[in-house]
């Protein structure tokens, strides 16, 4: 992504374009600097920048590295199939882990007691437990469809990569 | 350190990694955002409008529209925002990390759109879950950061048109795709001993897989990445999803009468107030006022009426009301249909316990003060003895346990 320097000299509409979208930009962030010293106790301020930088740190030095060495591990372990084998593996494992983030704190809220019966009234557990398992078996007719059309390809059982 | 860096990237290069694919998952998110901040907005200002507000009171299911689409659109942002992240990775290891001022400014914009992203959604998320894990107010602190991030956002893409317009089609993009993969290939490399050096020729050997194959794979995940995360939690909201919602924080149709619940009669400490026999609903307008009992309510003529309840934290419900015409009350009592209403519940404190309801609301023949519920008598946990139903409003505004309505001289 270094292209940026490629690009050429930005024409006269996007460089005007650019200034308008910047300005908006800087009037929105003081607005939003402004409603919240406005509406926020100062003393929860902290806890708030704390939050925000916790989430780049986590993203940036937690998940990115985990993602990077998955895609290197997958790609390492599925060296002898097909590329699109290798991809619809790593595909199954970011849907579940998607899932699995998105309904693991519900599994928390819920081992913390509802404030009443109605809310988080599903066995998020159980239901997170069979959606990787739909998606295991998923994985496995996908990744066999696509071997079986490497092979025919081939003509002969396939070593390469397609 | 240089070097470092250097390899790194290297091993970065990755045939999803460029600027069509940051332009094309950059206006999806873009796209999640800008409706997730409209939505936003529009579920802020009818809690709390300013003084020249009108609001529009059919569609009937407005607001289970606007802030289901909200959640919606929220929960997108997820995968969006993973994949964005995930594509401009390498951006992380520019070397050297800053050139000049402006350009230090436009990265700290960057860190800053990301941290706040991030927090907005997971908040969001857990709001829905009604977990407040952080320390700090959710509502203020989700409402003043949509205006940073939109703000950054619009940074960002000012500081990246050049690069956005030239990748906005793909046909621009002429060539072959191999070409926009910027950074060192991997014969260059200065050689690295130790266990970093075993790590990054670890690296180096591992085999790639055709950049095409890549690219498509790379798609198809997102896309089935926010299909699932919506498909499996909307059925919360949207009727035809119902059946799989295996993941949403409601359930249709779970609930006293049918109908969840969100805050309880429990936590309003409301139960000994609402279930006395000497309740009354009194209605105030100028110097008149006039108290109601349950029976003279219910001798007053009885309209059936379905609207949904629709909640700010994005689930709704359809349902059946049966009570007296909000405008009939009014008139009964000698009040003017005109003026806009101060609604007091019987609950001691909360932020809803006292809410006002503008003239639109009051006119419309929809809006009722409910004594039934699908049939049945109110259930203590929906608002019994006396509750509201308006049209196209959020669930905290149908003021529950009602006690008393008052005309706000204009
Ligand atoms: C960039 C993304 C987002 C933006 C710009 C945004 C913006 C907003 C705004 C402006 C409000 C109105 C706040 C107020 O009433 O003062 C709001 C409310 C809300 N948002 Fe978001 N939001 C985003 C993402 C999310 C996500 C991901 C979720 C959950 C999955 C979420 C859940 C909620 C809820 C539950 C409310 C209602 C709060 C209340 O009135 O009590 N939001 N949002």
């Amino acid at each position: 992504m270094g292209s940026e320097a490629e690009v050429a000299l930005p024409s006269r509409r996007i460089r005007v374009a650019r200034s308008v979208l910047v300005a908006v930009g800087v009037l929105g962030l003081g607005l939003g600097a402004y409603v919240l010293v406005d509406s926020v106790a100062l003393r929860r301020l902290p806890g708030l920048a704390l939050w925000i930088a916790g989430a780049i740190v986590l993203h940036d030095a937690v998940i990115s590295p985990l993602v990077f060495g998955l895609g290197v591990l997958t790609r390492r372990a599925g060296h002898r199939v097909a590329g699109s084998v290798v991809v619809t593996v790593q595909a199954t494992i970011v849907l579940g882990s998607l899932m699995t983030l998105i309904v693991l704190p519900a599994i928390a809220a819920q081992r913390q007691g509802p404030r009443n019966p109605t809310v988080l009234p599903l066995d998020y557990a159980a239901n997170l437990g069979l959606f990787w398992l739909i998606l295991a078996v998923a994985c496995a007719a996908v990744s066999l469809w696509f071997y079986l059309r490497t092979r025919r390809a081939n003509q002969r059982p396939s070593r390469i990569q397609s | 350190m240089r070097r470092l860096m250097y390899e790194a990237r290297a091993q970065l290069a990755s045939p999803v990694r460029n600027p069509r694919m940051a332009t094309v998952i950059g206006r999806l998110l873009g796209l999640a955002f800008l409706l997730c901040f409209g939505t936003g907005l529009y579920s802020h200002f009818l809690q709390e409008p300013l003084s020249w507000m009108v609001f529009p009171t059919r569609p009937a299911g407005l607001y289970q529209l606007t802030q289901g689409t909200h959640i919606v659109a929220g929960i997108a942002c997820f995968p969006l925002l993973l994949a964005k992240l995930y594509v401009v990775f390498p951006q992380l290891f520019v070397y050297p990390p800053v050139t000049s001022f402006a350009q230090f400014l436009e990265r700290a914009s960057i860190a800053l759109f990301v941290g706040a992203s991030l927090v907005e959604i997971t908040i969001g998320l857990l709001n829905t879950y009604q977990w407040y894990p952080f320390p700090f107010p959710f509502r203020q602190v989700h409402f003043a950061l949509s205006f940073v991030i939109i703000g950054s956002l619009l940074v960002h893409i000012g500081v990246k048109l050049p690069l956005i317009s030239a990748h906005w089609r793909a046909e621009r993009t002429a060539g072959p795709p191999e070409q926009l993969r910027a950074g060192p290939t991997q014969e260059g490399l200065p050689r690295t001993r130790g266990l970093t050096g075993r790590i990054l020729s670890y690296i180096d050997a591992t085999p790639t897989v055709p950049a095409r194959t890549s690219r498509r794979g790379f798609l198809a995940t997102v896309t089935l990445g926010v299909a699932t995360v919506v498909g499996l939690t909307a059925g919360q909201t949207f009727t035809p999803l119902d059946a799989l919602n295996a993941f949403g924080p409601r359930k249709k149709g779970v609930g006293q009468q049918g109908v969840p619940v969100n805050r309880s009669s429990a936590q309003a400490k409301v139960a000994t107030a609402a279930m006395a026999t000497d309740w009354v609903l009194t209605v105030a307008s100028g110097d008149t006022e006039r108290s109601f009992s349950r029976a003279e309510l219910a001798a007053l003529p009885q309209t059936d009426v379905d609207l949904p309840i629709a909640c700010v934290e994005g689930w709704s419900q359809m349902a059946s009301w049966r009570g007296v015409r909000l405008r009939d009350l009014i008139d009964e009592a000698g009040g003017s249909p005109d003026s806009d209403l101060r609604l007091i519940s019987l609950e001691q404190r909360g932020g809803f316990r006292q809410t006002e309801m503008g003239r639109e609301y009051v006119r419309d023949p929809l809006t009722l003060v409910a004594l039934e519920l699908n049939g049945e008598t109110l259930d203590l946990e929906h608002g019994y003895p006396a509750r509201m139903i308006a049209p196209g409003r959020p669930g905290v505004l149908q003021t529950k346990w009602l006690s008393r309505i008052e005309a706000i001289d204009a």
